[in-house]
């Protein structure tokens, strides 16, 4: 007999109450939560919703919380969900009564917190890329393509590497400073913003502009170095220490 | 019926549809569409480079457009249109330089210019990187720089069809996949940049929305799709998960092994080793597992152990990542599984023979990117080259309709009524697909993959792709009857991924057929049963067509040039 693999899934139609469903799933080796979410989908019921792209962790689409762990659905092992160490000190994500889960049995899927819910695990990740669009993060030069390329030394292209890495799938958004302020940029967005005021070849002007879009209210001042950002991110963008780094390096009055 | 207007449609936002939505934006309203959030899209998992002769490394010095031009045509088994591989090559360094000045964080050398490494079939260190994650580093300044532009998206839109009147494009029909709203775009031009079709097989390094949406709609709206038996199949990608693992690997130095511990790549190609083109080694691979020299005979080894901690963790940080999240293995200590798998759609849609390039035979209609068939890969892609075929054409469509001035549309009677009735087409679909009794859709897909990766795979005969044409004629009739539910609209993916296999099974007929009539071994397309190269008769691209009475074939010929046709051997 083939081994099932329990899930509990939140649900939740737009504009109706939100639940929980239940599904058994084969266990296969190597089987990622992703996988299991697809397996439902195409087997069980076909209007379970996700976002998925990539499958190899490197889209940043299929951020949920499992067994109360932000992580990437596609990065994670099904048989090892139960044994895996959790990252320490994580906030509690509250999405409705879960009285009836069986822990020790069940795998819990929820959606990405402190995001508004519109279908079962798809949220609306407007407002992560207004915060994200709002720090201006991109190279303000004219565009040249004469030769040769403008120089950067390999040590200051490395870096900011770590930086460059970030897939904005979300999961930092798990921070307790999101869950009670709208408005906080959020770490995604103030490691966006650091990529670039690190970078050595962006402009002073430009520079300058985005140190005074990180430190308005809502952006560094705000963060209370919970650090549950670098927890999750998993990426090892850090995002909790480039925002220690803006504050150190990069204080607004300098 | 809700209608959007612009003057311009680009469908896809990857790298091609990014760009060129980027150039027309500086003086058209355009919109992006995309079933993705922008930097979901496939482009971002492209990990070794892009090619350019810029010649920044010692051993390099020499290269140049020419060369780089050289190797594409060789590589291609002469089947890449020559004049287009030429200016592809000559605007590669600018295009790398500009990528660079839009704030591409490019791995650097000593000397502080972008970084090149070795890649398999090129003559120098041509392939510029930002370490082994080169596509989502483009991806993302690509991005940056559209929000700095205010590019205008709509992302979540879904491309259903494509809308025309007579021979001439007039807008696509969408699906708003929040809302599962219908709603059409109305524009003169629409540029298809939505990638690849690599889920047709189910052994596959494709992300998981490659499916071909572009080329089915094309294809269904009568433009017929050029060179789809040529499949690139990537020598090394994950034995479990068939995730990527990039030629730049074996671009750092990595080995081959095979289970008697020999690099039996000096069998078939002893000068290039691990770094001949990408159809040599996947054959290669495949035929060691084949005679059983393969490991639990499904892999071979990718050794990079000798290279070092310190030299994985700098050059192929992503690699390694990806090793130990998806087959719980550290290449530092440890060979990685590999096995060849679907990698690239060299074929897609046809453009014209005589005109500019990306254009399609519909007019208005142009495609770009992995969706088009231009042809710069011809018969197989050398590693480097696809990022670059990105963005050099999408800068190029943005140009060349800018200059063309905006299209005119037919009178607003005949675009109502090809709206109306793309509209009722779909909701008719739906209804269908409600009540029809067949299968469910995740049956179909499957034995479409199994079907593919069976018997349209590395290695081809006559008897097996006859089988697999059938099959995949018979699961056709079978999708005309597939059943899911469609009364729920928001987020459905069920009725998204159905949509998705629409496009697909009618790409994966289109694979066989042209793989069953190409009487010859070229580049990607192995026959065993004739395993040599015939140009006499067969140096001409396929195009397939749809038609009332099936598919039907006709050819086009191949743009030669300066390149004299020669054996080619590594």
């Amino acid at each position: 007999m083939v081994e099932v693999q329990k899930f509990l899934i939140f649900r939740k139609r737009p504009d109706e109450k939100a639940r929980y469903e239940r599904y058994e799933v084969p266990k296969k080796k190597g089987m990622t939560i992703l996988e299991a979410l697809f397996y439902i989908q195409d087997q069980l019921d076909s209007t379970l919703a996700f976002r998925y792209s990539c499958r190899g962790a490197i889209c940043g689409s299929c951020s949920v919380v499992v067994d109360k762990v932000p992580q990437l659905a596609c990065k994670t092992q099904v048989s090892n969900v139960k044994a895996a160490k959790k990252p320490p000190k994580l906030p509690e994500f509250n999405y409705g009564d879960i009285s009836d889960w069986i822990q020790e049995e069940e795998i819990l899927i929820e959606p990405l917190p402190n995001m508004e819910i519109i279908k079962d695990l798809v949220v609306d990740m407007n407002p992560f890329w207004e915060f994200y669009r709002k720090v201006e993060p991109y190279l303000e030069s004219e565009w040249s393509d004469e030769a040769p390329e403008s120089a950067q030394s390999s040590e200051d292209a490395k870096s900011i590497e770590h930086l460059v890495y970030c897939i904005l799938c979300g999961l930092c958004w798990s921070c307790p400073v999101n869950a009670t302020n709208k408005n906080y940029l959020g770490p995604t967005a103030l490691a966006k913003g650091y990529r670039f005021i690190a970078d050595t070849r962006i402009s002073d002007k430009h520079r300058e502009k985005i140190i005074e879009k990180v430190w308005q209210e809502n952006g560094v001042p705000s963060c209370e170095k919970y650090f549950v950002c670098n927890r999750v991110c998993p990426k090892g963008v850090k995002p909790g220490t480039a925002i220690k780094q803006i504050r150190e390096k990069w204080s607004k009055n300098e | 019926m809700k209608v959007e207007k612009f003057d311009a449609i680009v469908v896809g936002a990857g790298l091609s549809g990014l760009r060129a939505a980027l150039e027309l934006s500086k003086k058209w309203k355009v919109a992006v569409i995309s079933k993705v959030h922008p930097v979901r899209s496939h482009s971002g998992a492209a990990q070794g480079g892009i090619n350019a002769s810029l010649g920044n490394t010692l051993e390099g010095k020499d290269d140049t457009a020419e060369r780089h031009a050289y190797d594409t045509v060789y590589g291609s088994d002469y089947l890449a249109d020559q004049d287009v591989v030429q200016f592809m090559c000559e605007e590669a360094p600018k295009i790398v330089i500009e990528f660079e000045s839009m704030g591409t964080p490019f791995s650097r050398l000593d000397s502080g210019l972008i970084a090149q490494r070795p890649f398999g079939g090129a003559g120098y260190p041509r392939t510029c990187y930002a370490a082994d994650k080169t596509g989502h580093a483009l991806l993302h300044t690509l991005y940056e720089q559209c929000i700095r532009k205010e590019v205008i998206f709509f992302d979540e839109f879904f491309l259903i069809d494509l809308i025309k009147v007579d021979d001439q494009i007039t807008g696509i029909l969408s699906m708003d996949m929040a809302t599962g709203e219908l709603i059409i775009f109305r524009s003169g031009y629409v540029i298809l940049a939505t990638g690849g079709f690599g889920r047709t097989y189910k052994r596959s390094t494709n992300a998981i929305i490659n499916t071909g949406d572009g080329v089915g709609a094309a294809f269904r709206a009568g433009v017929p799709m050029q060179d789809c038996e040529f499949v690139q199949f990537h020598p090394t990608t994950l034995y479990g998960t068939n995730i990527l693992i990039t030629e730049g690997a074996r671009g750092e130095g990595g080995y081959l092994f095979n289970n008697k511990k020999e690099r039996f790549m000096k069998n078939v190609a002893s000068k290039a080793m691990e770094l001949a083109p990408r159809d040599i080694v996947a054959r290669a691979i495949e035929t060691e597992i084949q005679e059983g020299r393969g490991f639990e005979n499904a892999y071979v080894h990718l050794d990079l152990t000798h290279l070092g901690a310190e030299r994985i963790k700098e050059r192929l940080p992503g690699i390694r990542e990806i090793c130990i999240d998806f087959a719980g293995i550290d290449p530092i200590n440890e060979p990685i599984p590999v096995q060849p798998g679907q990698h690239y759609s060299m074929g897609g849609i046809a453009t014209k023979f005589d005109g500019r390039y990306c254009e399609t035979p519909l007019a208005g209609l142009y495609a770009v990117g992995e969706t088009a068939s231009i042809s710069v890969h011809g018969a197989n892609r050398l590693g480097g080259n696809s990022l670059l075929e990105t963005s050099v054409f999408g800068r190029y469509i943005g140009r060349l309709l800018l200059e063309k001035g905006l299209a005119e549309l037919p009178s607003i009677d005949k675009l109502e009524k090809a709206e109306e009735a793309a509209f009722t087409g779909i909701e008719d679909l739906f209804n269908q697909w409600n009540t029809n009794s067949g299968k469910r859709p995740v049956e179909i897909r499957d034995e479409m993959g199994i079907v593919l990766d069976t018997k349209v795979g590395v290695f081809r005969t006559e008897i097996a792709l006859q089988e697999a044409c059938d099959q995949l004629a018979a699961l056709q009739k079978e999708f005309e009857n597939v059943q899911i539910p469609t009364s729920e609209r928001e987020f459905n993916f069920g009725i998204l991924r159905n949509l998705e296999l629409r496009n697909m099974i009618d790409i994966a007929a289109v694979t066989a057929y042209a793989a069953l009539w190409r009487k010859e071994s070229r580049g990607a397309h192995s026959r065993i049963d004739y395993p040599t190269r015939n140009d006499k008769e067969y140096l001409v691209h396929s195009l397939v067509f749809k038609t009332e009475d099936g598919l039907m074939l006709k050819t086009k010929p191949v743009k030669l040039g300066k390149f004299e046709i020669k054996e080619r051997v590594y």
